[in-house]
């Protein structure tokens, strides 16, 4: 349910749990919007002329979601996936601002194609997150020559990217760092030896050696994040590591933040939850950029996440159609729909499990991708919001995902029939623009 | 492998199957060889029509899938790769659908990609037989080393076997290491090991890679064809000393137990991976394998389309 309400109201969340990691608040409390900002946070005393109270007994009331990582697909694969499914799914996700990739078709290399972008996400019919564009790190994403990345800025872009295309020539790559590093441009890598992980399909190891499929070794995705992070390292260029899959990759990632190279990285919960013999007799849904790895990897991920090596969690929101997936495995392209679950299987395997705390978990949810791309919101601070950005979760109801409810226009997804504990009940964006099913009615109330 | 509620199976892989299944496979075989040599009656299933569909060039497996299906009474109908819509880009699943509704009962396909019998019996309906997928499972021809085996052995229980050449590209290897593992031989698999597979825990079998110490004492060794794509792609330094460290001959033959059987599963590289003596000698056992291969696919059709118990 994707609501779009006129502004100007008095809205008052009422007795929720406040999860503020921006001011490390956990309290229990109300929040107070009016003219689609942030008034005031905790004890709402002046209740005059409210014109509407949402009962959050038992909810958190957060920052609203930030995802560094989500593909919207369009321009070019429209079929996958557009800008106003896309948003719609975020919304419905949890989250009020979503960075989307520029390995679109064509890539999201100039400052036209930006401008596009952000008016298709402002329409109406969009799901009312902000969209934030990663511009493509080089021309045509071909790894050859740099885009024309200041114009890019200007135009919108938070960052840029070689994302699906991974640069190989380490020169390429450094001079993108030090031209970034310039203009105030994070980099979102995608750390990935081709040389290695070439006509690969799933992880290389004991799964692969049974099914007879080409595996993608660990090594590549561990040699380009050592040379990612070694690049960084030198040249001062904030770098941002997409989607760590192993352990060595963690373990590579620690020593470089020891050194003081200014290096964050992601994980998706596809890595954290799944391993490569979900894949069982050649699932399509488990095929993964990087493959899903082993039992050891997810533990020590967690690891990772707990000590804070691990500084956010995204989405890869991957959409792929229906029959580009109903093909044999090898055939499959990477990736899979996952924004409208991200936070419930975060919560489901981490949260509960007691391997975050609640305030951890929206800290890496939502304060630290704003942070690390210096984007409104990942807070609740009335003064540092332009408009309220706030998600209220139910951390304890239990649901089953059901890939035919989602937004997305894919319907390929590991967490179709999977059961969930906790969601996203509201999104808030200035005024609402999600409210979930299962929040009840009688928890709503209009006062005009 | 599966079955469903028409009574048909499909036969997709080894390593799915029940032992008991297996036994009554290789058993049903030795029977139509029996009855077949001696110009007896065997079952006649002449409303049936199998389609025989190879996304990838054979010459031996499919004219032994004929043949069964020939002897059995069966229609077959090939349907060749570059004649048939999927030049035109159409998906494997509409091909499927396409023969699915042209009515024809089974399905028996060879393709590139490991895993894509699942998908062709997912949409199929009916049985479908794994011809060889990518580097997944070849079962027929498991089923048909096996029935040489227990021709030539009497039995495979406590047998040495040895998988000699390039295991990790091998579907032959694989469904050879799962059957043999589940009937009792003693599986060992040769080779370089930038050719066995990089973490073997998930299968069956002790790994070695060196040609002395992995066949001492076989009782059987299959050697397996080396493709020389792999030289270019940096697996082996040169067909050469492949050969040198890797060949069955007289001379490397000698570190078996006497009268080891040499199979292959064809076609081979003369000279490459086993030298032309060894290959036409009395112990070699791979012209047996191709005849056999005609009665396990009788087999095989047999049983996937509701005949015989198991």
């Amino acid at each position: 349910m994707v609501l779009r309400r006129r502004c100007g109201v008095r809205t008052l969340l009422r007795n929720g749990r406040i999860l503020d990691p921006s001011q490390d608040l956990d309290e229990i409390g109300s929040v107070l919007i009016e003219n689609d900002q942030v008034i005031q946070v905790g004890v709402v005393e002046d209740l005059t002329g409210i014109d509407e109270v949402y009962d959050c007994t038992g909810l958190w009331i957060t920052p609203g979601l930030v995802d560094m990582h989500v593909h919207l697909r369009e321009p070019g694969d429209e079929h996958k996936e557009t800008i106003i499914t896309g948003t719609q799914a975020a919304a419905a996700g949890g989250y009020t601002t979503i960075c989307c990739m520029p390995n679109t078709n064509p890539p999201l290399d100039n400052p036209a194609i930006i401008d596009f972008i952000l008016d298709r996400a402002a329409s109406p019919e969009a799901g009312g997150v902000f969209v934030a564009p990663v511009g493509a790190l080089t021309k045509d994403l071909k790894g050859e020559e740099l885009s024309n990345l200041a114009a890019m800025k200007r135009a919108g872009i938070v960052a840029a990217s070689d994302e699906g295309f991974p640069i190989q020539d380490s020169q390429v790559m450094s001079r993108a760092m030090v031209f970034c590093n310039q203009i105030g441009l994070p980099i979102l890598a995608h750390s990935d030896d081709t040389s290695l992980s070439k006509g690969g399909c799933m992880n290389e190891g004991a799964v692969s050696a049974m099914l007879g499929l080409k595996g993608i070794p660990r090594t590549a995705e561990e040699i380009a994040t050592m040379r990612n992070c070694l690049l960084s390292l030198h040249t001062g260029c904030p770098v941002h590591i997409m989607r760590v899959s192993t352990w060595g990759a963690v373990e590579i990632i620690r020593l470089i933040k020891s050194l003081g190279a200014p290096v964050t990285c992601e994980i998706c919960p596809m890595h954290f939850i799944f391993t490569e013999d979900d894949i069982g007799e050649f699932d399509t849904k488990f095929k993964m950029q990087p493959p899903l790895r082993t039992k050891v990897d997810i533990e020590l991920l967690q690891q990772g996440l707990q000590d804070g090596t691990i500084d956010c969690i995204a989405s890869d929101h991957s959409p792929h159609a229906s029959h580009e997936v109903d093909v044999p495995f090898d055939e499959a392209p990477f990736g899979a729909s996952t924004i409208e679950a991200t936070l419930g299987a975060t919560l489901t395997y981490l949260t509960h499990k007691g391997i975050l705390s609640p305030l951890d978990t929206i800290r890496k949810l939502s304060t630290v991708p704003a942070e690390i791309l210096n984007l409104d919101g990942g807070t609740l601070k009335p003064e540092e919001l332009p408009v309220a950005q706030i998600t209220v979760i139910d951390p304890n109801v239990e649901w089953t995902f059901d890939r035919n409810k989602s937004f997305s226009k894919s319907k390929n997804t590991p967490f179709h029939r999977m059961k969930l504990k906790g969601k996203a009940m509201l999104t808030f964006s200035g005024s609402e623009i999600y409210r979930d099913a299962m929040f009840p009615a009688e928890r709503y109330a209009i006062y005009i | 492998m599966s079955s469903n509620p028409t009574g048909t199976r499909n036969l997709i892989g080894i390593r799915n199957l029940d032992k008991e299944s297996i036994v009554h496979l290789i058993d049903q075989a030795a029977d139509f060889k029996k009855r077949v040599t001696a110009g007896d009656d065997v079952p006649k299933m002449t409303k049936t029509v199998i389609g025989l569909l190879f996304f990838e060039n054979s010459t031996r497996t499919r004219v032994s899938f004929e043949q069964a299906a020939f002897y059995l009474g069966m229609r077959s109908s090939n349907f060749a790769t570059t004649s048939s819509s999927m030049n035109k880009g159409e998906t494997l699943k509409d091909t499927i659908l396409t023969l699915r509704h042209e009515r024809i009962n089974g399905l028996v396909m060879r393709h590139k990609s490991s895993g894509s019998p699942i998908l062709a019996a997912k949409h199929f309906g009916g049985p479908v037989l794994n011809a060889g997928d990518g580097q997944h499972e070849h079962p027929t021809q498991a089923l048909a080393d096996a029935l040489t085996i227990m021709e030539r052995k009497g039995s495979i229980e406590g047998l040495n076997v040895s998988i000699v050449g390039d295991v990790e590209h091998s579907r032959v290897a694989r469904s050879n290491l799962w059957l043999l593992d589940k009937l009792g031989a003693n599986v060992r698999l040769v080779g370089p090991r930038t050719l066995l597979p990089p973490q073997p825990s998930n299968l069956p079998g002790e790994f070695c890679d060196e040609l002395e110490e992995g066949i001492h004492g076989a009782d059987v060794i299959i050697s397996l064809r080396l493709q020389r794509e792999r030289m270019n792609e940096g697996m082996i330094s040169s067909i050469g000393e492949y050969s040198s460290l890797y060949q069955i001959n007289a001379e490397t033959l000698r570190y078996a137990n006497p009268g080891c059987l040499v199979m292959h599963p064809g076609p081979i590289n003369r000279g490459v991976e086993i030298d032309d003596v060894t290959a036409d000698g009395e112990y070699s056992a791979i012209n047996q394998q191709v005849e056999n291969g005609v009665f396990v696919r009788m087999s095989a059709f047999y049983w996937c389309f509701g005949g015989g118990a198991a």
